[in-house]
């Protein structure tokens, strides 16, 4: 699938201003200005000013929350987001509810006690951020993340994402069995997107710290509908070339 | 792009408007040469063989057997499913070896015994790809052998698959073997037919690589290491997945892919 662009002269933004730069620069922003995270339940709320807002907002992290406070702006970041700036950008602190930092050990710790398929999760959502995509949450269409190529107002996404895993960690339940599989499919056609599935394997490293994540091993799969009533004419050949004569 | 924008952009994206796709289904009798179902005057003759499973045939018609029947030693013969395939849109006379004529009835009993290595769904599979116009052959047998008479057994799935792959083998390479049997005992899909577009210049004499190779599956979708076995077997040959539930059949790519790096 193509992406699709939104508008003219989108796609030209979008290479003018590579999302790893975006993600850079705000990374920096946050360890020059040594903002530290609330942790709120299964939040991190972050207050920053108009420079680090504006990289949040371009680098698709957090949802801003409007409130009537003039020169700092409040950021609301999902779980995978917060531990990904913390643990793997290295740029953000969490203040846990008693007051104290958490480290990275002790966050990962809380974030699993939350959402026993935090490890997995994460693994995806990180294993796609390195690749320079932007991550959102996908729950609306009845899937784990939507994976965009650039910024949300630029490009429409291709895919749906949906972690699962296998081995000894097998806590995702989904596309068992076929009547999840059309359902999926059939969400994800509706809004023009693919639905894509990120099968990670602990490899039997269990999931006690964040250091296990380094030896998940990560496969990527689309799952797309064939309909052979529109295919019949469209399609080129098979793959290795022309047949044989 | 004010700051504005960049803020209140949501993730909403309009729903599309489903496809009618579906509505489609049942109107599944209408490209190819293959009219809808109407008296036809030009009917072909068969005579079902019990041994073989298959329909020989004796009187050829019309323009379909281009694409239709296997050839051995230059006679055509019909897999159960091509038989009622053609019987049930009225092309097909089919004898038993009395010459009395089988009933529609007769040739369903034949497709439930089990002995012609096919079942109700993959004829319901068949069925629906050959009534859009693809070329649909049973995946492991070949369409046209020269000098060589038709073998009892031809139409046994299993059978004619092993003895497919096993003729392609060198018998010194032992660690191939042993990694078709591994391979063989994937669970709950089998490969079941090859698939050729319509409109490609079909020949059984030399038909090419299949657009691709159709894989039943009946309980549960295939898991990744499956797949990845099917991809390094079929190589450059595309496949495809088909799940048959009360009547509808619908048709799955499952592919390894891997997502660019961005800038």
């Amino acid at each position: 699938m193509m992406p699709r662009w939104k508008g003219k002269g989108s796609q030209a933004k979008a290479n003018a201003d590579p999302m790893s730069k975006i993600v850079s620069q705000l990374q920096s922003s946050l360890i020059q200005s040594e903002t530290r995270g609330l942790l709120s339940s299964c939040s991190v709320l972050v207050e920053v000013d108009a420079e680090l807002a504006d990289l949040l907002n371009r680098s698709c992290f957090g949802r801003p929350r409007n409130t009537a406070q003039e020169n700092k702006q409040w950021f609301q970041l999902d779980m995978e987001e917060a531990f990904y700036l913390c643990f793997s950008l290295k740029c953000l602190k969490v203040i846990g509810e008693d007051g104290y930092i958490k480290s990275n050990e002790e966050l990962w710790d809380y974030l699993k006690s939350k959402k026993p398929v935090f490890p997995i999760s994460y693994k995806v959502y990180s294993h796609l951020r390195h690749k320079n995509w932007v991550v959102r949450s996908g729950l609306q269409y009845g899937v784990d993340f939507v994976a965009y190529r650039h910024h949300p107002a630029l490009v429409h996404s291709e895919y749906a994402v949906l972690v699962l895993s296998e081995g000894d960690n097998d806590l995702n339940g989904r596309l068992r069995v076929w009547s999840d599989v059309h359902c999926t499919v059939r969400l994800c056609g509706s809004v023009a997107k693919t639905l894509l599935t990120v099968i990670v394997n602990s490899n039997n490293q269990g999931a006690n710290s964040p250091s296990c994540l380094e030896h998940y091993t990560v496969e990527e799969q689309t799952i797309k509908r064939w309909n052979p009533e529109r295919s019949r004419e469209d399609q080129t050949g098979p793959k290795n070339g022309t047949k044989k004569v | 792009m004010g700051s504005d924008d960049w803020r209140s952009c949501s993730d909403n994206e309009d729903y599309l408007q489903d496809g009618n796709e579906d509505d489609d289904e049942e109107d599944c009798y209408s490209s190819g040469f293959l009219s809808k179902l109407q008296f036809r005057k030009d009917i072909s003759k068969a005579r079902w063989v019990d041994d073989l499973a298959m329909a020989e045939v004796v009187e050829k018609k019309g323009k379909m057997w281009v694409t239709m029947g296997i050839v051995r030693n230059g006679n055509t013969y019909c897999s159960i499913e091509e038989t009622l395939f053609l019987i049930e849109i009225g092309a097909l006379h089919v004898l038993d070896g009395n010459d009395i004529h089988l009933s529609l009835k007769e040739l369903y009993e034949k497709l439930s015994n089990g002995k012609s290595g096919c079942y109700w769904e993959l004829f319901e599979v068949y069925k629906h790809l050959r009534s859009l116009g693809y070329v649909v052959g049973r995946h492991g047998i070949p369409w046209s052998v020269k000098g060589q008479q038709i073998k009892s057994g031809t139409c046994s799935l299993e059978g004619s698959q092993e003895s497919n792959e096993m003729l392609e083998m060198e018998p010194k390479d032992e660690n191939s073997v042993i990694e078709l049997f591994n391979n063989m005992q994937i669970t709950d899909v089998s490969p079941a037919f090859n698939v050729y577009l319509p409109n490609s210049k079909f020949r059984k004499s030399s038909p090419g690589d299949p657009s691709f190779v159709l894989y039943i599956s009946r309980c549960s979708p295939p898991s990744r290491v499956e797949i990845e076995a099917l991809e390094r077997k079929h190589g450059a040959i595309p496949f495809k997945f088909c799940h048959v539930e009360n009547g509808r059949v619908s048709f799955f790519s499952l592919a390894k892919t891997e997502l660019p790096v961005l800038p």
